[in-house]
C-alpha cells in the first residue's frame, strides 16, 4: 500500500492537543504512523508548508440517505435542474441536485469540503435496509444511521409493561438488526399520536393508547441507554419544534438527564438542530431567539450536547423529518407539496420544500438562535454547527458557517441584507466572539468523533487514527481569518487534498478518485438468557404488529458495504 | 403500416379497457408467452351479451382501431356493462393502441374507442401478429431444466417475486432443486415457484443470418459489449423484475454510455411519479392500514385478481384499532365489476376515462360545495355525496388504486387531483393513498433511479448528467419516434406491452435480452443471455409497493453457466468499459 508523508503542515489536532503546530503527518495501509515507519524514498511527499492540515471532518447530522431523501429528490425535480455536473470516467460519477442531490454528489461534496464520516440521524427501522442501500452507494465518505425509536410500539409496550433490562436489550437487538450506531427520538411519542389523532404533542402531553408522556419516553430511553453504555446516548429532536415558545420544551429537555441513572460520564443526551428548537415568544410576531438561554443551560448542564441545525438565509431548503405532525403544520404555511409516510408501528415521515429568505423576521431570528447558542456558550466540544441538511440549509453552505463563527466581520457583512427589526431584538449584533481553527477543528472532528464514541480512530491525526486527512489552502499566519474571512470559505470550500484511508481523493477542490467508505454499527452485549427472553417477546409482537417477518427484518451484514461493528461491552453484562 | 378500413355494418364505437387477470399472470408464468395457454388467456375479448346479442357475434370478433384490428375469441361477460369491452394486457391489445403518449410517457391503454363486428375469420395468432410487427424470428428453443429429486428442504419466509404485495411468509419446499410446494403463496406465486425451470432459455444464443445459434456466454457479452459500444443512443429498458442491485448496475452502464435508462414504470405508475413530483404524496405501509385503517378504498385496481394476497393481508386481518374484516367499510370504484368489486360494502361504477370529474366533485363534496349535476361520471349524486360523508368520517382511511386511474382520461392529472383530495382529507381525519405496483421490484426501480440519477425513471444520459423529460427521454415515446439505435431489455418484455408501433421500431435495431425465460421479445433479439430468477435462484433486494425493502432469498441455485442479472450486467460494463479505454 502507499506510503504518504504530508511535510510542514500547520497541524490542529485538538484530541492530541496540538494547536497549529508546524509538523508532518506520515501515513502507511491506510493508518496514521510514526514518521519513522515511512520509508521516505518509496512514499509519496506531499509538501504541505503553508497550509492547514486536519483530519477529515465529521458530520453527526446531515440528512443523506433514507427514504425520506428519497421522496424529497421525487418531490423537487426543480432542485435539480441547474445543478448538474456531467461525469468524467472513471474517476467520477455524474452529479445532481443541491437541497436533495444524488449519493454521487453527496461524497463528493462532503469529501471537496473536507469531511470524511456523515451521519443519517434519522431512519425507520422497517426502512432502514433502503437507508443503507443508499449509504452503501455514497462514495468516499464512511457513514453510520441513527435508528428512531420514540414512537415504536414494541418500544413503548416495553417500557410500560417490562423492566429496563429489557427494554436495553431490545435496543441492543435493533440497533445490531439494523446496523445502526445510535439511537434516534423525533418529537418523542408524537408520531403516535400523528398516526392515531393527526397531531404532535407536548413533553408532559400523554401519549395516546399509552399511559406514557414523552419525558417518561425520553427518562426510559436515556436509562436503557446507559444500561447499553452506547457512545451516543441518545440523539433527541425535541418536541414542539417549530412552534414559537418551544424553547422552555427545550430546556425541560435538557433536565430530563437529571432523573436518567448515569452510569457513563459525557453527555447523557444530545439535543439535535437545536435552533428549531430555540424559539421564545408566544406568536411568530412576537418571536425572539431562545439562545442566551439555551447556552446558560448548557454552562450549567454538563450531561447535554447539541448541534445547531444552522439556518443559512437565503437558500432553499428541503424540509423532511420524521416529526410528521410538524411538517403538516408548515405545508399549511407553506401551501405548496406536501409528502408524508406513516411508517408501520414505528415512525412517520414528512416533507416539505422552503425557502429562508434573507429579510425575513422569522428566518432572521432562526438564523440568529444557532449562531447565539454556539457563540455565547462557546463549548466548542459540546456544540457542532450543523444545517440539519437539508432543513435549515444544504451542507455545501458549511464554510459560510464557519466564516460566521470565526468571523464577526463575516457576520455584520451578512446582516446588513438581513431583518433589521430582528436583529434589533437580538443579542447576537453585540457578541464579538470568534472562534479560531483550533475550535473549528474541535467542533467538526474532535467533538462529534467523540460524541460518537470514535475518537481512537476518527477524529484525530495520531498514531493509529484512520488516515482521513483533509489539507486546507489557507495560512493562518499569514491570513487574518477574522478579517479575510472570505479565504477561509474558500478554502473550505474547496480542500486542497483530502486523503480517505490512504488514499488521495481530492486534489486542489476536485475529486479525482471514486472509492467507498465504510458503515459504522453498534453491537451492544447483552447477557444470552435476556437475548432468549427479548426474542420471545419480539416474536409475539412482529406477529401482532408487523407486516412482515422478524425474519425479514433483520439486515445482514452482507448486505453492507464495507461494515464496522463497533462491539459494546453493556452494564447487563458486568 | 396499413390505413384501416372502418368496418361497414356499425357505426358504433366501443371503449377498450385492457388489464391484468390472474389467468394471464398465472400461464405466462407457467407456460410462457409463446404457449396455447397463455393464447387461450390472453387472445381473448370480454363483451356484455346484449352487446353481443346485438352485432350477431357469437364465438369470435374483429376489433379495429385507429392502429390496427385483430381478431379475436369471445367470452360473454355480465361483468361488462354495454359499450365497453375488454382484452388481457398484452400483444392483441397492444396492437390496437396508438403511440402518443400525451407527453406522460405512457400509452393509453384503457377507454380506447374501437369497432367491433361479428367475422367469420380465423382468430389472429401470435406468429401472425409478430410477423406483423416486423419479428427477427419467430423460432424459441424452450428447454426444461433438469430437475433432480435429492436433499428434502424447507426454506422459511422466502419472498415472492412476482407481484408488488412482496408476500415474505412463502414456505417453500424443496426435493433436489425442484420445488414441490409453495404455501402462502398465492395461486400465481405458486405457478412461478413451481414451474420455475421450465420453458427456460439456458444458454446464451446471437442471430446470425436471421437465425438464433447457441454460443458460449463470453461470445454473447462480447456481441452484446460491441452493440452498445457502436449506438449512439442506446436505451436500457426492464428492471422491474429484477434486484436492485441489477437497477444500479444498468443505470451505471446508461451512464457510461451516455444512453438512456428507463423501467416499466413508466407503463404503470409512471404518471403517479409525475403527480407526485407536482403535489407530494401522502403514504403509509401496510402495518397502519391493518391496525387503523376502518375505511379501505381500491380504486381502479383488481387485486382479488392482480395481487391475490392482498386482501386477507390487509383487509382481513386483525389489527390494533380495527378488529379484521368486519371493523371495516370496504369501497371499490372501477369501471366493471371485477372479482375484488364482488367484496366490497359499497360498489361505486364509473363511467371509462371519467375519474378526474368524480375526483373534483368528491373534492367539491368534502367542502361542503353544492353539486348540481345529478350524476357524475355516470355516478348518481347521493352516491358521491355518501361516500364523502364516509371519507370524512373514518377514523383512518387509505385508498390503494391502480391503472385504472393512472392510464385513463387525464392521467396523471387523475393522480393529482387524488393526492390533493387525500391531501385535504387529512384536514378532517387521517387519509393516505398507495399506488398497487404490478412488477414485484418496480417500485425499487424508482427508488434506484432516484437515489443515483434524482429521477424515478425515464432518465437519459446524452449529456453525461442525469436529465428525465417525459413524452422525450421515456421508452415508448424514444422507440415510438425511433430515436434509439439499440436496445438492452433486462427481466421483462416490451414487446408484450409497447404499442404496434414502438415494437416496430424495436425490429429495426440491434436488440439485447437478458432474461430467464422466452419472452416475446427474444424474437426480436439479436442476442439473448440467459439469466437466474431473482428471488428463486438469484438473492437481492426489492421494494414493495409502500416501499418497504425485503431482501429476497435464493432458494436454488441457478443452473449451471447461468449468470444473475447483476453479475451478466457487472460484466457487461467491464466490457463495454474496456472498449471505451475507461479501465476499471
Ligand atoms: S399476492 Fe403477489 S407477492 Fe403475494 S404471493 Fe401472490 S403474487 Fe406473490
Ligand atoms: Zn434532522
Amino acid at each position: 500500500m502507499t506510503q504518504i508523508l504530508i511535510k510542514n503542515g500547520i497541524v490542529f489536532d485538538p484530541i492530541n492537543g496540538i494547536n497549529g503546530e508546524v509538523m508532518d503527518i506520515a501515513i502507511k495501509n491506510g493508518k496514521i504512523v510514526e514518521s519513522t515507519e515511512i520509508d521516505e524514498s518509496k512514499a509519496m511527499i506531499i509538501d504541505a508548508r503553508g497550509k492547514v492540515v486536519m483530519a477529515g471532518g465529521i458530520d453527526i447530522h446531515s440528512h443523506i440517505a433514507g427514504p425520506k431523501v428519497n421522496v424529497g429528490r421525487l418531490l423537487r425535480p426543480e432542485d435539480h435542474y441547474l445543478t448538474n455536473k456531467p461525469h468524467v470516467l472513471p474517476h467520477r460519477r455524474a452529479e445532481t441536485g443541491l437541497t436533495v442531490p444524488n449519493v454521487f454528489r453527496f461524497g463528493y461534496e462532503y469529501a471537496r469540503m473536507g469531511y470524511t464520516f456523515v451521519v443519517e440521524p434519522a431512519t425507520p427501522p422497517i426502512k432502514t435496509r433502503h437507508t443503507h442501500e443508499e449509504l452503501n452507494a455514497i462514495p468516499i465518505i464512511d457513514k453510520a444511521a441513527f435508528v428512531l425509536v420514540d414512537s415504536n410500539w414494541i418500544a413503548l409496550d416495553l417500557i410500560s409493561e417490562a423492566s429496563t433490562e429489557l427494554l436495553a436489550a431490545y435496543f441492543a437487538w435493533l440497533l445490531s438488526s439494523t446496523k445502526t450506531l445510535a439511537l434516534k427520538l423525533v418529537d418523542p411519542g408524537s408520531d403516535v399520536a400523528w398516526l392515531i389523532k393527526g397531531k404532535g404533542i407536548d413533553l408532559d402531553d400523554q401519549i395516546p393508547g399509552y399511559d406514557l408522556t414523552p419525558r417518561d419516553i425520553i427518562r426510559e430511553i436515556g436509562n436503557a441507554s446507559q444500561l447499553l453504555r452506547l457512545p451516543h446516548k441518545m440523539h433527541v429532536h425535541c418536541n414542539r419544534l417549530g412552534y414559537p415558545g418551544n424553547y422552555l420544551t427545550t430546556l425541560k429537555t435538557m433536565d430530563i438527564v437529571r432523573e436518567i441513572k448515569r452510569v457513563d460520564d459525557g453527555p447523557a443526551l444530545h439535543i439535535t438542530h437545536v435552533q428549531f428548537t430555540g424559539y421564545k415568544g408566544d406568536s411568530w410576531t412576537t418571536l425572539r431567539s431562545g439562545g442566551e438561554d439555551i447556552a446558560e443551560a448548557m454552562s450549567r448542564n454538563p450531561y447535554v450536547s447539541l448541534d445547531l441545525g444552522q439556518v443559512i438565509p437565503g437558500r432553499p431548503a428541503t424540509t423532511m423529518t420524521a416529526d410528521a405532525p410538524f411538517e403538516f403544520v408548515l405545508y399549511h404555511l407553506t401551501r405548496w407539496k406536501w409528502a408524508s409516510a406513516d411508517t408501520e408501528v414505528e415512525t412517520a415521515a414528512g416533507i416539505v420544500p422552503y425557502v429562508y429568505r434573507k429579510r425575513n423576521y422569522v428566518n432572521t431570528i432562526q438564523w440568529v438562535i444557532g449562531l447565539e447558542v454556539a457563540l455565547i456558550s462557546r463549548d466548542p466540544w459540546r456544540i457542532i454547527p450543523t444545517t440539519d441538511h437539508p432543513n435549515a440549509g444544504p451542507f455545501t453552505d458549511y464554510p459560510k458557517m464557519f466564516a460566521w463563527l470565526l468571523s464577526k466581520k463575516a457576520r455584520e457583512d451578512d446582516m446588513r441584507d438581513m431583518s433589521q427589526l430582528a436583529l434589533k431584538r437580538s443579542a447576537l449584533p453585540s457578541i464579538n466572539t470568534e472562534f479560531t481553527l483550533y475550535d473549528l477543528a474541535v467542533m467538526t472532528r474532535a467533538a462529534p468523533a467523540k460524541l460518537l464514541g470514535l475518537e481512537k480512530r476518527k477524529g484525530h491525526l495520531g498514531v493509529g487514527a484512520d488516515a482521513d486527512v483533509a489539507i486546507y489552502d489557507i495560512d493562518p499566519r499569514e491570513v487574518e481569518i477574522s478579517k479575510n474571512y472570505k479565504k477561509l470559505i474558500q478554502a473550505f470550500k474547496r480542500t486542497w487534498l483530502v486523503i480517505k484511508d490512504g488514499v488521495i481523493v481530492v486534489k486542489e477542490g476536485e475529486v479525482v478518485k471514486t472509492i467507498y467508505g465504510r458503515t459504522y454499527y453498534a453491537e451492544p452485549v447483552i447477557p444470552s438468557d435476556l437475548e432468549k427472553e427479548v426474542k420471545r417477546v419480539l416474536e409475539k409482537k412482529f406477529k401482532e404488529y408487523y407486516s412482515i417477518t422478524l425474519d425479514s427484518f433483520i439486515i445482514n451484514e452482507e448486505e453492507i458495504r464495507n461494515p464496522v461493528k463497533i462491539k459494546i461491552s453493556t452494564q447487563l453484562t458486568r | 403500416m396499413s390505413a384501416f378500413q372502418h368496418p361497414l355494418g356499425t357505426n358504433r364505437f366501443f371503449v377498450l379497457n385492457t388489464g391484468r387477470t390472474t389467468m394471464q399472470a398465472i400461464s405466462m408464468e407457467s407456460e410462457t408467452k409463446w404457449s396455447t395457454r397463455y393464447f387461450n388467456s390472453v387472445a381473448i375479448l370480454e363483451m356484455n351479451p346484449e352487446d353481443a346479442k346485438e352485432l350477431g357475434v357469437k364465438d369470435r370478433a374483429k376489433v379495429t382501431s385507429d392502429y390496427g384490428s385483430v381478431v379475436l375469441p369471445v367470452k360473454i361477460s355480465k361483468r361488462l356493462p354495454r359499450g365497453e369491452i375488454f382484452i388481457p394486457m398484452g400483444p392483441w391489445a397492444n396492437f390496437l393502441i396508438g403511440p402518443d403518449t400525451d407527453g406522460t410517457g405512457m400509452p393509453t391503454l384503457k377507454g380506447i374507442k374501437v369497432r367491433v363486428e361479428a367475422t367469420t375469420e380465423q382468430p389472429t395468432t401470435l406468429e401472425q401478429l409478430l410477423k406483423q410487427l416486423g419479428a427477427k424470428g419467430l423460432e424459441v428453443y424452450m428447454e426444461d431444466l433438469e430437475v433432480k429429486p435429492g436433499e428434502k428442504k424447507v426454506v422459511e419466509n422466502v419472498v415472492c417475486s412476482f407481484c408488488g404485495d412482496l408476500c415474505d411468509h412463502l414456505k417453500i419446499e424443496l426435493d433436489g432443486n425442484r420445488i414441490i410446494r409453495n404455501v402462502g403463496g398465492c395461486a400465481i406465486s405458486v405457478s412461478k415457484f413451481l414451474n420455475y425451470h421450465r420453458h427456460r432459455v439456458l444458454k446464451p444464443y446471437i442471430r446470425k443470418n436471421g437465425r438464433l445459434i447457441p454460443v458460449d456466454l463470453e461470445e454473447a457479452l462480447d456481441k452484446a459489449a460491441d452493440i452498445l459500444v457502436k449506438a449512439k443512443y442506446p436505451l436500457i429498458f426492464g428492471l422491474s423484475s429484477t434486484c436492485v442491485e441489477a437497477n444500479e448496475y444498468a443505470i451505471e452502464l446508461a451512464e457510461i454510455l451516455n444512453g438512456v435508462v428507463d423501467n416499466t414504470s413508466v407503463f404503470c405508475h409512471g404518471p403517479t411519479a409525475l403527480a407526485v413530483q407536482e403535489v407530494g404524496a401522502v403514504r403509509y405501509t401496510f402495518a397502519v392500514a391493518i391496525h387503523l385503517a376502518d375505511l379501505v378504498i381500491f380504486w381502479g385496481c383488481n387485486p382479488a385478481e392482480a395481487h391475490p394476497n392482498h386482501i386477507a393481508r390487509i383487509v382481513m386481518r386483525k389489527g390494533k384499532y380495527v378488529k379484521g374484516r368486519k371493523e371495516r367499510k370496504v369501497v371499490v370504484i372501477d369501471v366493471r365489476k371485477t372479482p375484488t368489486a364482488e367484496l366490497a360494502d359499497l360498489y361505486i361504477q364509473l363511467e371509462p376515462g371519467r375519474d378526474l370529474e368524480f375526483i373534483t366533485a368528491l373534492r367539491m363534496a368534502i367542502r361542503d360545495l353544492e353539486i348540481e349535476a345529478p350524476k357524475v361520471a355516470g355516478v348518481p349524486r347521493e352516491k358521491v355525496l355518501e361516500l364523502a360523508e364516509m371519507m370524512k368520517s373514518a377514523r383512518y382511511g387509505v385508498i390503494f388504486f391502480g391503472l385504472g386511474v393512472t392510464m385513463t382520461g387525464a392521467k396523471y392529472r387523475n393522480i393529482v387531483g387524488v393526492i390533493r383530495l387525500v391531501q385535504e382529507l387529512n384536514e378532517w381525519t387521517k387519509f393516505g393513498l398507495l399506488p398497487m405496483r404490478g412488477h414485484f421490484n418496480v417500485a425499487g426501480a424508482n427508488e434506484v433511479s432516484l437515489w443515483i440519477t434524482c429521477y424515478p425513471f425515464a432518465t437519459d444520459y446524452a449529456r453525461k448528467f442525469s436529465r428525465m423529460a417525459i413524452g422525450v427521454t421515456s421508452a415508448t415515446d424514444l422507440l415510438a419516434s425511433g430515436d434509439v439505435d439499440a436496445l438492452l431489455v433486462i427481466a421483462s418484455d416490451p414487446v408484450a406491452h409497447f404499442p404496434r408501433k414502438a415494437v416496430e421500431n424495436i425490429s429495426k435495431i440491434p436488440v439485447i435480452v437478458v432474461d430467464a425465460k422466452w419472452s416475446l421479445t427474444t424474437a426480436f433479439a439479436d442476442v439473448i443471455i440467459p439469466a437466474g430468477f431473482v428471488g428463486i435462484e438469484c438473492s437481492g433486494s426489492a421494494y414493495r409497493m409502500d416501499g418497504v425493502p425485503l431482501r429476497m432469498k435464493k432458494v436454488v441455485d441457478p443452473p449451471s453457466g447461468v449468470l444473475c442479472d447483476v453479475d451478466i450486467l457487472k460484466k457487461l460494463i467491464d466490457k463495454v468499459k474496456a472498449r471505451m479505454g475507461l479501465g476499471r
